[in-house]
């Protein structure tokens, strides 16, 4: 049963990692606009240059 | 701002301030609007005071409240993504002490897995479990509780005693309700707080859509961009194609097609000539223009419609209030409630004194009872926004719901105001369609409104040479050779020289009526007629079989009044009515016990709306703002009214729904938690259902009913 001892730790240790890879997801900006992200490739004209689409504008 | 309490909080944190008149803040739409004195009082005070009262005031829109918001979002995010991996964790740890009850666990690995559950759930407390310790303690500053304090209290009771009995070495611990519970009711929370934003999109919607930058033409030629707020009249502006024209403005040169649609709910290209007036908040949908300002951005239409739209939804209506008052009471039933069941049950069986009180702390949702009515509503102002009617008094939806009688204003609501033909006999074997199209080809030069009216019912398929026009007369052409006129009937007579005995029927409405002719005698004899709005009969029809009278009263002549109602099929129509005899009859109605539903133009009929138990005004261009009515229909359908009736009716169903689920969700849960029959993690889930409930029923007005059109 000492496994036991070694096996907690190591959950442990994967939960942390979730959560430090969630944070880092969260941080970098990935579930801040969930619907308007998926727009631009139909609004985009064909033989626009990709600078003028509006997400740009966004992250400018 | 979650709750009543929250709302309360602040309203009387501001009205406290000398100089601040009046402090309106809206639980559901999280928005506050405060009257005050400048020269008393500086809104810098008041937002201190605001954010020493726990909360942090920001402006409407923007970039600072776009990069707050975000921050917000990502903080609520991170918090829930904690709970629910550390509740994983800790629920496998307890699981194991649980299970293994029966046959006997190593008190070593007991203990350790129970350091381990603590371990998991301190950060998970500490971070997640945040908002609702800052919450209750504003609130115990505040001695408002509000429903953050029960929850508080429950989470710090059972992390306490889970604590001592770790280190004791004996008894129950609840790191897993612990974790579970700040998962559960953040993540309900969260749901709750998107649907809420979501209804509000419509106004937002509006203010977002100004450009941040507008290109303004110098005089020499260059080009440079500003910010909307720098516009002055008379600049001329640069607009791309599916630009939002930023403030209203005149068409300098060439020809521009427009979408009004964010302006009136209806998506239509409307083609714009020089000089004419364009909205701000129109869509240039055509080719790139150019237009002169005449006014700054925060006078245009779109800057109204927007400022009426958030004065609705910062107002609590007075049932609102009612129940924010219940709410509050309500959170201190509920802490005397959880006392007095573990008391209970300290006696009874001590064992399960803890988890009965916890339960009770945690099951009951105060907020379901007061969000009950301001989400539905803000959900259904949002809605009908979209459709093009605005809600400028949050009471007036109440009252539209149990209208009864439809009283319209016939020219400008029913009518367009616009002159419009019709044939009313025609000679000498000439067709309907050869009159209107002859009458067309004559009038192709002129731009008369008479002339747009008969070019509207037919294209001249002919073409007519040498017209001439002769004013308050008629016009003259020649068509295939021969000489035609069309005009009084007195200046065709001319030209046929028929003796007047041929027009003896028509001369007495000879004013009114259109003679068309040619040398060889009459062709034709038209009529004017105020036109039928398109849509109007439909939108009768509709308002009918909702179940609502309809009556017509006008100013204008009776015969007119009567063609109109025989049209639409309406019984009562009453014509020649001064505007005191309209507000008699409206009041007459009233003091019947009817509810009246007015209908105007929004000109001149100021009091007769106000005598109604609704009015609604048909408001055009800049009048938005001035406008006096409950309801102002910018898109000037009527059918989009049976909408908002129908609207109005579901927004009521709604909220006697929500309401009654919160009474009954409430009665029936407290009891059963105070028994003890009602384990805590049960008790979270069901409150933040409860909550969500309410919300998502109310997020069913916002949707567009796409079964009944």
């Amino acid at each position: 049963m000492n496994i036991v001892f070694l096996l907690i730790p190591l959950g442990m240790g994967l939960m942390v990692a979730a959560v430090a890879a969630l944070f880092w997801a969260v941080n970098s900006g990935q579930y801040d606009d969930l619907e308007d992200a998926s727009r631009p490739v139909l609004d985009s004209e064909d033989g626009q240059p990709p600078s003028e689409l509006p997400i740009e504008r966004q992250q400018g | 701002m979650r709750c009543a309490a929250c709302s309360r909080a602040v309203t009387r944190a501001v009205s406290a301030l000398a100089g601040v008149e009046r402090v309106s803040v809206n639980v559901a739409t999280a928005r506050a609007a405060v009257d005050w004195d400048p020269q008393r009082v500086a809104l810098k005070k008041i937002l201190n005071v605001v954010s020493e009262a726990g909360f942090k005031p920001l402006p409407l829109a923007g970039k600072a409240a776009a990069s707050v918001q975000r921050a917000e979002h990502r903080q609520a995010l991170k918090r829930i993504g904690l709970a629910g991996l550390g509740m994983m964790q800790t629920m496998m740890f307890v699981y194991c002490i649980y299970a293994s009850g029966a046959h006997g666990i190593d008190p070593g690995i007991a203990q350790y897995l129970k350091l381990a559950g603590l371990l998991i759930a301190t950060p998970v407390l500490v971070y997640s479990g945040a908002p609702f310790f800052s919450g209750a303690l504003r609130d115990l500053r505040r001695r408002s509780p509000g429903m953050d304090v029960p929850v508080a209290l429950a989470l710090l009771i059972a992390y306490a005693a889970s604590v001592v009995n770790t280190f004791r070495g004996a008894g129950e611990i609840y790191f897993d309700s612990v974790t579970m519970f700040i998962f559960f009711l953040l993540a309900g929370r969260f749901v709750e707080m998107s649907v809420r934003r979501r209804n509000l999109s419509a106004t937002e919607a509006l203010a977002r859509s100004l450009p941040t930058t507008v290109a303004r033409i110098a005089k020499d030629g260059a080009t440079e961009r500003i910010a909307p707020g720098l516009i002055r009249q008379g600049d001329l502006l640069s607009i791309p194609k599916g630009a939002v024209i930023p403030v209203d403005s005149l068409l300098a040169a060439g020809e521009a097609v427009v979408d009004e649609s964010l302006l009136t709910g209806e998506s239509v290209s409307i083609t714009k000539q020089v000089n004419e007036p364009l909205s701000g908040g129109s869509i240039n949908v055509g080719q790139p223009i150019r237009v002169v300002a005449t006014g700054c951005a925060s006078q245009s239409m779109l800057a109204s419609i927007v400022g009426l739209l958030e004065r609705t939804q910062a107002e609590r209506p007075a049932i609102v209030r009612t129940a924010d008052g219940v709410a509050s009471w309500f959170v201190l039933l509920t802490l005397t409630l959880a006392a007095a069941a573990g008391l209970f049950w300290i006696f009874a069986e001590p064992a399960r004194a803890l988890p009965a009180a916890l339960a009770v702390l945690v099951v009951t949702c105060p907020c379901a009872l007061s969000l009950a009515t301001p989400a539905a509503m803000a959900a259904a102002t949002a809605r009908l926004a979209r459709l093009g009617l605005l809600v400028t008094r949050p009471d007036a939806l109440e009252r539209l719901a149990r209208v009864d009688v439809v009283v319209v204003d016939k020219t400008g609501t029913l009518t367009s105001g616009m002159p419009v033909v019709e044939l009313k006999d025609t000679r000498r074997g000439y067709s309907r369609a050869a009159a209107f199209q002859t009458a067309a080809a004559l009038e192709s030069a002129s731009d008369h409104p008479i002339a747009q009216a008969f070019r509207k019912h037919a294209t001249p398929a002919r073409v007519a040479v040498d017209l001439q026009e002769f004013a308050g007369r008629g016009v003259e052409g020649r068509i295939d050779g021969a000489i035609w006129r069309l005009g009084t009937h007195r200046f065709v007579k001319e030209l046929t020289q028929e003796p007047g005995a041929d027009l003896s029927g028509l001369s007495n409405d000879a004013g009114a009526g259109i003679a068309l002719g040619n040398s060889e005698g009459m062709i034709a004899t038209f009529v004017l007629a105020d036109g039928l709005r398109p849509g109007a009969l439909r939108a009768v029809e509709q308002l009918r079989e909702m179940g609502l009278d309809i009556a017509i009263a006008s100013g204008d002549q009776q015969e007119v009044v009567d063609e109109i109602a025989r049209k639409l099929g309406v019984q009562e129509a009453v014509g020649r009515l001064t505007p005191q005899a309209k507000l008699a009859l409206v009041q007459q109605r009233e003091s019947a016990g009817t509810r009246v539903l007015m209908v105007g133009d929004g000109i001149n009929d100021g009091p007769v709306l106000a005598a109604a138990s609704v009015s609604c005004a048909m408001a055009q261009g800049s009048a938005v703002a001035q406008a006096a009515a409950d309801l102002l229909l910018l898109n000037d359908s009527l059918g989009t009214l049976a909408e908002a009736i129908r609207g109005a009716r579901r927004m009521r169903a709604v909220i006697r729904q929500n309401l009654a689920w919160a009474l009954v969700y409430n009665l029936g849960a407290v009891p059963l938690a105070a028994m003890g029959w009602i384990a805590p993690w049960v008790a979270a889930v069901g409150m933040s259902t409860s909550s969500l409930l309410v919300v998502l029923n109310a997020a069913r007005l916002a949707r567009s009913p796409g079964a009944s059109q």
